[in-house]
């Protein structure tokens, strides 16, 4: 037996407390006129989805909480904005500035995935590896420039792609001149055509930055 | 017990994704092509305008789409067109249900930013319903797996239904029906195609129409 049998006594209790909580959500809903308050009656109805969901127990089911939790999210975040945009309309209120959600999650995972990125494109090394590490910076500078934060300006980076390029030459050459030298040969160019794809990807941001700004749109 | 065979036809092969197996059938790859082709047309086309007489003289008004709204209504519905090609192809019983909700925020979103208040109105009580409408979605789909052991279609079909089953997919039934905004529903949903914007309004419409036919499919070989 790999699940014990009180937490499959468990099912039936649990999808019967997500039923009736989600009905006296429901019922709540039906006696409210106000509109926000019955749509957060709503978002009792979506955690009670949730219970039923996790009434499962088994770590399928726990694979299917995260899809249900953000759809509950993204349907009530939907909701709002109509409601704040109907009243908005209504009351005739002079437009909001836009302002960014302030969530610690934007700020943090943007830097996290372009650390892993180029972590992984350093481990792998070679073109493979350039190119893995290049999407890494390109993604930091492309999330960075979406928050409104300024993006620094890498004018050398031409100069560091030529320097590593004739690193990976003299790489090459080693390998005919001296091939006991193989594994120096080897790491140079290794290293050389990693950073010099991840430098050509990381330019590729900064040319469509420059392109965008001639053209004068999108800024 | 429905074998697959028998309501799309002959099955022409199995895509093998893990644990998520697409299967192939005439019916399935009819409606995902037809889907994928109405959604390549609507990225490409462009917004309508539409003309309202005004009342008491000889005048009339042009409701037009700004660039701005087009470009994110676009998006929305090309968005909305994919998840509808999803849910038609989909092999996986939580997959589809993800699907639908995916195509009940999309619809919202398509019409969240017009001006007229009655639509605005129509979109958050369509709203309202589609989130309610979740719990008996995931919940039938959770009662499946719970009383199956799988979610794959091509599993449950060799199973025979028992009356948990059935239950099962008479609460996704209930959670289609308030997702995709059909009747009883469709009040909510009428009011929102007042608002200016084919073809992107249209996808609202053709979503709503083919996860409706794929549902009945979905039921019929999981509940019986």
């Amino acid at each position: 037996m790999m699940v014990p049998e009180f937490t499959l006594s468990l099912f039936t209790p649990a999808v019967y407390t997500g039923l009736i909580a989600g009905f006296i959500g429901l019922l709540g809903i039906s006696f409210q006129k106000n509109d926000l308050s019955a749509l957060i009656l709503t978002d009792i109805v979506g955690i009670a989805m949730l219970v039923i969901v996790a009434a499962v127990g088994t770590d399928l089911a726990e694979a299917l909480i995260l899809p249900g939790l953000v759809v509950e999210l993204a349907e009530i975040m939907a909701i709002s904005e109509v409601l704040i945009s109907r009243e908005m309309r209504i009351r005739g209120a002079p437009e909001f500035p836009h302002l960014p959600m302030e969530l610690e999650v934007f700020r943090t995972a943007p830097n996290f995935l372009a650390l892993v990125l180029i972590a992984y494109g350093v481990f792998l090394t070679g073109f493979t590896g350039g190119a893995v590490a290049g999407a890494g910076i390109l993604f930091y500078a492309a999330t960075r420039k979406a928050r409104g934060l300024p993006v620094i300006e890498w004018n050398g980076i031409a100069g560091v792609s030529g320097i590593t390029w004739c690193l990976w030459l003299a790489g090459f050459m080693i390998f005919f001149i001296a091939p006991q030298l193989w594994l120096l040969a080897l790491f140079m160019s290794g290293c050389g055509i990693l950073i010099k794809v991840a430098s050509k990807m990381g330019l590729i941001g900064v040319l469509a930055r420059e392109e965008i700004m001639e053209a004068g749109g999108d800024e | 017990m429905m074998d697959i065979a028998s309501l799309g036809g002959e099955l022409l092969g199995q895509i093998p994704l893990g644990d998520i197996v697409l299967y192939l059938t005439p019916f399935n790859l009819f409606m995902f092509a037809a889907v994928l082709i109405f959604t390549l047309l609507i990225a490409i086309s462009r917004t309508e305008t539409q003309v309202e007489t005004e009342f008491g003289t000889l005048g009339n008004r042009r409701v037009e789409v700004d660039r701005a709204e087009f470009r994110i209504r676009r998006f929305l519905a090309v968005v909305c067109g994919l998840a509808t090609a999803g849910a038609m192809i989909t092999g996986d019983l939580f997959n589809f249900t993800l699907f639908v909700t995916l195509i009940g925020i999309v619809n919202i979103g398509i019409v969240a930013a017009v001006r007229q208040v009655e639509v605005l109105d129509a979109a958050f009580q369509y709203g309202l319903i589609a989130m309610m409408a979740s719990l008996p979605l995931f919940g039938g789909a959770a009662l499946v797996l719970g009383s199956s052991g799988t979610l794959s279609l091509l599993e449950l079909s060799r199973m025979g239904g028992n009356p948990m089953m059935i239950f099962a997919t008479l609460l996704i039934l209930m959670g289609v029906v308030g997702e995709t905004g059909v009747a009883p529903f469709y009040a909510t949903k009428a009011e929102m195609f007042r608002t200016p914007g084919s073809p992107f309004i249209l996808i609202i419409h053709l979503s709503s129409l083919l996860v409706i036919v794929r549902a009945i499919e979905v039921l019929l070989i999981a509940g019986l």
